[in-house]
């Protein structure tokens, strides 16, 4: 479902990622883990076309670099700082609704799921971060795309929300979506993720299986 | 390039547009400074006897040209380097949307935003002129409202090229604001010590005036109210010889949508290879 191959980028003078490749399965949950300015984020702005990497990236077999809008309308993205302009949580799913031609009645559905129902018509840019990272869960959960790139998708919210979200993302990795998560929280890693992929210094080290590593990263998290 | 996602993205910038402070502020300053201008100009044209258009048209010629270039320049200074830095730019490209749609989308939005408070500052001028002193010269009045729009589309590509270069906001807006003043006043002041440094010929001057907005503007403006050379200059002048009085409007707008339409291609070129944080 996701075939990244030798993925390299430069920012300036930094090598930012260093040919890293990684292949997920339809319906397989793989974790990145690494330090920060490991390039856990970076990964995922390959496969979204936002940042100008050499290699090759797919998603659902389109390239993530010449048929990227094929790719992205596979992809639901949680960024680690969600940002909605000046649009109402109602109007930011509506843009998206009509963007991917999703029937406007799923959006009382979705915000009711995340528990923003009531603040339907309220500016997005007012929201705590952890609302907003509620909201960015809506436009996932409306969009209902077969691939999920998380990035660090807890880290704004509070236990309750953590709690919830990680509800949520879990029906969703059964539903069997495919899930890529870049995170730092042990709870996140273990109750998600069939895999973990860590990066050091824009490498990937040798694959591990969840078991081996989380205590290590638990620890490193402070978590 | 998809129209539909083009004019989703460009509906959701003009609601971004509305709901800025910054627009809020140069929509409604546009519009008191129309209305007050026109006001002062028909107060004289009633003591002096000439005719209310005219005189008040020269009028708004002038506000468009200096408040125009500052409104369009900061809005498209702010565009994408603004969404690039509170992280909404990301989160819209990371939808099924290409670069170009995006791209396009944001400067076609702006460019609505803006034309719409330039109908409401000169449309409400204009009521104002047409009740107090009668139709007149109605078509010069609605030439200058299109001019203000050509010259919104090609200062407005130039801002948004700013932004795409520049990538912060901060460095956007003071990008802006220098090239604001440079069009409006330090070509002028520019051309005006080249011509008599380097003795500059009138077809210097003049090929010099066709790289800038502005001027290009002013001339048509001017064109538009009289053809009497002495207020033309020596662009008009030289233009209005050189292309004679029909073919100089013609290069005049050919000029301003070039300059919209290679800001823009500037601004795509950049924008399409930038890494989005």
């Amino acid at each position: 479902m996701i075939d990244a191959r030798e993925l390299t980028l430069d920012l300036g003078e930094r090598r930012v990622l260093d040919a890293v490749s990684l292949h997920l399965d339809p319906g397989e949950a793989v974790a990145l883990v690494g330090p920060n300015g490991s390039g856990k984020t970076s990964v995922l702005r390959c496969l979204l076309g936002l940042v100008p990497y050499r290699g090759r990236a797919c998603i659902a077999g389109h390239d993530c670099m010449h048929d990227p809008v094929a790719a992205r309308t596979q992809v639901g993205y949680l960024p680690q700082r969600p940002a909605f302009g000046d649009a109402t949580a109602e109007e930011a799913l509506k843009f998206i609704a009509r963007l991917r031609r999703i029937h406007f009645s799923r959006i009382p559905l979705v915000l009711r799921q995340v528990a923003l129902e009531s603040h339907a018509g309220q500016r997005a840019r007012t929201f705590s971060w952890g609302m907003q990272q509620r909201l960015s869960l809506a436009a996932v959960l409306l969009a209902d795309p077969p691939v999920l790139l998380l990035d660090e998708p807890t880290a704004s919210l509070d236990r309750e929300g953590q709690a919830d979200f990680l509800r949520i993302a879990a029906e969703l990795r059964r539903s069997g979506r495919t899930l890529l998560l870049a995170s730092h929280r042990a709870e996140e890693i273990e109750r998600l993720a069939d895999r973990v992929l860590e990066l050091d210094q824009g490498r990937l080290v040798p694959e591990q299986r969840v078991a081996q590593v989380l205590p290590f990263h638990a620890r490193r998290a402070g978590g | 390039m998809r129209p539909r996602e083009t004019l989703l993205v460009a509906a959701r910038e003009v609601r971004e547009a509305v709901r800025s402070r910054w627009f809020l502020l140069s929509a409604v300053s546009f519009l008191v400074l129309s209305l007050g201008l026109s006001l002062l100009g028909l107060a004289g044209a009633q003591r002096s006897g000439l005719a209310g258009f005219d005189r008040t048209t020269a009028g708004l010629l002038n506000l468009a040209l200096l408040f125009v270039p500052l409104v369009t320049l900061s809005l498209g200074g702010l565009g994408l380097a603004g969404e690039l830095e509170d992280g909404s730019l990301a989160v819209l490209l990371a939808q099924p949307l290409t670069r170009g749609e995006v791209y396009l989308g944001k400067y076609l939005g702006l460019l609505g935003a803006v034309g719409a408070s330039i109908f409401a500052g000169f449309g409400a001028a204009g009521l104002v002129i047409t009740a107090v002193a009668g139709g007149g010269n109605a078509v010069a009045f609605l030439q200058l409202v299109g001019l203000a729009v050509l010259l919104a589309a090609a200062t407005l590509a130039l801002g948004t090229l700013l932004s795409a270069a520049l990538s912060s906001r901060a460095k956007a807006v003071g990008g802006a604001f220098a090239a604001w003043l440079v069009i409006v006043y330090g070509s002028d002041l520019g051309a005006i010590g080249l011509a008599a440094a380097r003795s500059l010929s009138p077809a210097q001057v003049f090929t010099l005036a066709l790289l800038n907005p502005v001027e290009q503007a002013r001339v048509l403006g001017t064109l538009s109210l009289t053809s009497r050379p002495e207020v033309l200059g020596v662009v008009g002048v030289y233009g209005q010889d050189l292309l004679g009085a029909n073919g100089l409007p013609l290069v005049l707008i050919g000029a301003l949508l070039a300059s919209a339409s290679i800001a823009l291609g500037l601004g795509w070129m950049v924008f399409r290879k930038a890494a989005v944080p």
